[in-house]
């Protein structure tokens, strides 16, 4: 039985959470069936990314050590078809790719296939820019688009936008040692589609097809609007310098973004600007002429690459309409009310844990026969013999008397 | 990217050309290089990489190995991926666009020359661990606060000494200095323990929230133990000489080591990338006593604080000084010792990308004339 590799590399927003999370929570299931997902944590292939492409993620690294080497193991151990995914992937540079292709097997018997889901830029970019705002980021929309556009692409942000999100180049670097059968597009169809048509793509490539999957997602990577991402964006410029990494992804990124804002679905929804619309349909128009030429397997529908149309009535996040950031503020700060009372609650159960533990141990302090025996270890301790006295009870009674 | 189906191109063949060149030692700039080759690997190396093997190969003699491991590297943390040689690839409608090497920023050559350091300080490893003193049960009982790049060494130096802090009855001594050198003193420790901003960022962020670093804000230090100890064990100490008197020993202490103001820059991006590859604890070690040793002997002027930030340091430090004063604390020194040195603004010294670049090929060549351990 040939043993079969399929490396999904990304794109970043094209359902990879989605995709990831039915994956893992189906793992066993799935081995049943002869796939194998090696994973003991649900980010456990995003750590195996930041391993292998040597990425700092506001200290998220530091338990990514190995992780890679950990994964291409047991992939190489294991039979039938494994799968891989994450969407940051696709940033990695050629030594990188060759690095993660000779790890899996690949010239030695493994059969390995490159998985690379892409969707329009018009969606993209905001979505990008979105994405970055939730990550700290403080930069305008505006700025953003323009350094996305700087065709030097030295900001920090663009190397970053184009690594993840240039469909060609990321196949130059991840496809170069493969034959272009073994490398497959999944395109994201437009929206208002059906809404199953993404996973049955996705179905259809990594070959559950017919399998009894439980689709429930549990995690997701929830957008937000226009007014919601002004006001992410303005609490960053507030808090970033006194509020740490450890403390902002639970309380900005996952409290205010994912579990608040993004149920607010009425508001403006982040868009390309109309006058970025040509620039970005050249764009994946010159990516579509390229992708044809190499003769890749497409699952879905190259035209689904161009995009919408340019909305009519546009919403500038650099300029909200106040009165809704206004309206996104308030939930926001209803959420953190409420989440502090219930760190109030907790803190107040624990102190009274805290408070009996205590009492506990004063009573046990006061007994007659403890105070004895700590006068007696103190007298001992002050004199060189009583402390080889000590010594030799302690060796006597056991290790687990010493701490005591 | 260029791969195995484009390298019969005249391009191609130049660009394979160059890193046979390089590989043998050669120091040719990329847009002076003619000559031909046959391609020799998997892809072409990036252009950061072979501009900084050239580098290497101009400022000394790279072994086989740094050379191979260089030509292999991939630069660690975001930023612009493997380049391609400006006229080795025709012009594509997407990708970075190619780059002439020499034209490249210090920063990117830094990013690559500290994975490959990270990775030979994660293979040295730490010095061999001394055994353990006799503990003297008669020592003086203190505890060391304050400036971290003067308490840490002289813990240290009384632990090997058989005189571990703390016990009953401590002695709390908080440690200070200028405060412009406690300032720098505080990123030096933080660069070289947790990893931190760059220099400019992280102290212009100190500046605008008028936040000291905890552990040189010395009121702040005093009170905090007083409040655990009383007021009557709690010295402010401003005179390093009179630390072995206050801990009960006869001998000097030997002097903290300062580290370069462009060694402590490399210092803060190779403990980012070994953070990478090695577990925090082990990484803390390492660049405490792996990393530390030998960037602080290399030659160099020290950091300083930059003249922009004169009047907010001089406004903070006799606010600590009068804030000691009035706390009512023993000082030993002068208290004046705490206002900001005088500085000549003209010979500031602060970090810099070609500076450290440089230290960094140093190193990678072993052209200082020591080794990790």
């Amino acid at each position: 039985m040939t043993k079969r590799v399929l490396l999904h590399v990304g794109t970043p927003k094209t359902g990879t959470s989605y995709l990831q999370d039915v994956l893992f929570r189906n793992r066993r299931m799935l081995a049943g069936h002869g796939i194998h997902y090696p994973a003991d944590r649900f980010d456990a292939h995003f750590l195996a990314a930041l391993d292998l492409m040597r990425l700092p993620w506001g200290g998220l690294e530091t338990e990514a050590v190995g992780a890679w080497d950990r994964l291409a193991g047991s992939v190489r151990r294991s039979r039938g078809t494994s799968i891989i995914s994450h969407e940051i992937l696709a940033t990695a540079s050629r030594s990188q790719v060759g690095r993660a292709l000779e790890s899996l097997g690949h010239g030695d018997g493994a059969e390995i296939h490159v998985i690379l889901s892409v969707r329009d830029l018009v969606r993209q970019i905001p979505a990008e820019w979105q994405e970055n705002v939730k990550h700290r980021a403080v930069l305008s929309y505006e700025r953003f688009l323009e350094q996305i556009q700087d065709p030097a692409r030295d900001s920090r942000i663009a190397s970053w936008f184009w690594g993840v999100q240039e469909v060609p180049d990321i196949l130059n670097r991840w496809g170069v040692d493969l034959p272009p059968e073994r490398i497959h597009l999944v395109t994201v169809p437009p929206p208002g589609g059906p809404p199953r048509l993404l996973w049955q793509r996705f179905s259809h490539v990594f070959g559950l097809d017919g399998l009894d999957l439980d689709l429930e997602a549990e995690r997701v990577n929830p957008s937000l609007g226009v007014p919601e991402t002004a006001l992410i964006r303005r609490i960053n410029r507030a808090a970033n310098t006194e509020l740490d990494p450890p403390s902002y992804r639970p309380l900005v990124r996952e409290l205010l973004a994912h579990q608040t804002l993004s149920r607010r679905t009425s508001s403006p929804r982040l868009a390309l600007p109309p006058h970025v619309h040509p620039w970005a349909q050249d764009v994946a128009a010159s990516w579509r002429t390229e992708i044809e030429k190499r003769g890749y397997d497409v699952v879905g529908d190259l035209d689904d690459l161009s995009g919408p149309p340019p909305l009519e009535k546009w919403s500038d996040p650099d300029q909200p309409s106040e009165k809704q950031v206004a309206g996104a503020a308030v939930d926001a700060i209803k959420a953190l009310l409420l989440e502090t009372a219930r760190l109030r609650q907790t803190e107040e159960r624990l102190a009274g844990e805290l408070r009996d533990t205590q009492l506990a141990l004063e009573r046990s302090y006061l007994r007659p026969t403890y105070r004895m025996r700590e006068k007696v270890v103190r007298r001992l301790q002050d004199g060189r013999t009583g402390q080889r006295l000590l010594k030799a009870y302690r060796r006597l009674r056991g290790r687990s008397s010493r701490s005591a | 990217m260029t791969g195995p189906r484009d390298r019969d191109t005249l391009g191609q063949r130049r660009a394979w050309g160059w890193v046979a060149h390089l590989r043998a030692g050669g120091a040719t700039p990329w847009r002076d290089w003619t000559n031909e080759g046959e391609p020799r690997g998997r892809v072409l190396p990036g252009a950061q990489q072979l501009e900084l093997l050239r580098r290497l190969n101009a400022a000394g003699t790279p072994g086989p190995d740094l050379v191979e491991r260089t030509l292999s590297a991939s630069a660690p943390g975001r930023g612009r991926s493997d380049l391609e040689l400006l006229g080795a690839v025709e012009p594509l409608a997407f990708g970075p666009p190619p780059v002439d090497p020499g034209e490249l920023r210090d920063d990117e050559l830094l990013r690559v020359a500290t994975g490959l350091l990270a990775e030979d300080v994660a293979a040295a490893g730490l010095p061999e661990e001394h055994p353990p003193t006799f503990v003297r049960p008669w020592r003086t009982r203190y505890r060391l606060q304050g400036d971290p790049e003067l308490a840490d060494p002289i813990r240290a130096q009384l632990v090997a000494r058989g005189r571990p802090p703390g016990g009953r009855g401590s002695t709390v001594l908080v440690l200070g200095d200028h405060l412009d050198r406690m300032v720098v003193d505080a990123w030096t420790a933080g660069c070289f323990d947790e990893g931190a901003a760059a220099w400019g960022t992280w102290l212009g962020s100190r500046a605008r929230r008028d936040a000291l670093p905890p552990r040189i804000d010395l009121p702040h230090v005093a009170g905090t133990w007083a409040g655990r100890v009383g007021h009557g064990r709690v010295r402010i100490v401003l005179d390093p000489a009179a630390v072995p008197g206050l801990v009960g020993v006869r001998r000097a202490f030997i002097p903290p080591e300062s580290v370069p103001a462009d060694g402590i820059e490399l210092g803060r991006r190779i403990a980012t990338t070994l953070g990478l590859l090695v577990p925090r604890d082990r990484r803390r070690a390492l660049l405490r006593h792996t990393v530390r040793p030998r960037l602080a002997a290399q030659p160099g002027p020290r950091l300083a604080v930059p003249p922009e930030h004169a009047d907010w340091l001089q406004r903070r430090a006799v606010g600590m000084r009068e804030a000691v004063r009035a706390a009512g604390y023993p000082v030993q020194g002068d208290p004046d010792r705490l206002l900001p040195a005088p500085v000549d603004h003209g010979r500031v010294v602060v970090t810099s990308e070609t500076g450290a670049l440089a230290l960094a090929v140093r190193l990678l060549l072993g052209d200082d004339g020591k080794e990790w351990l």
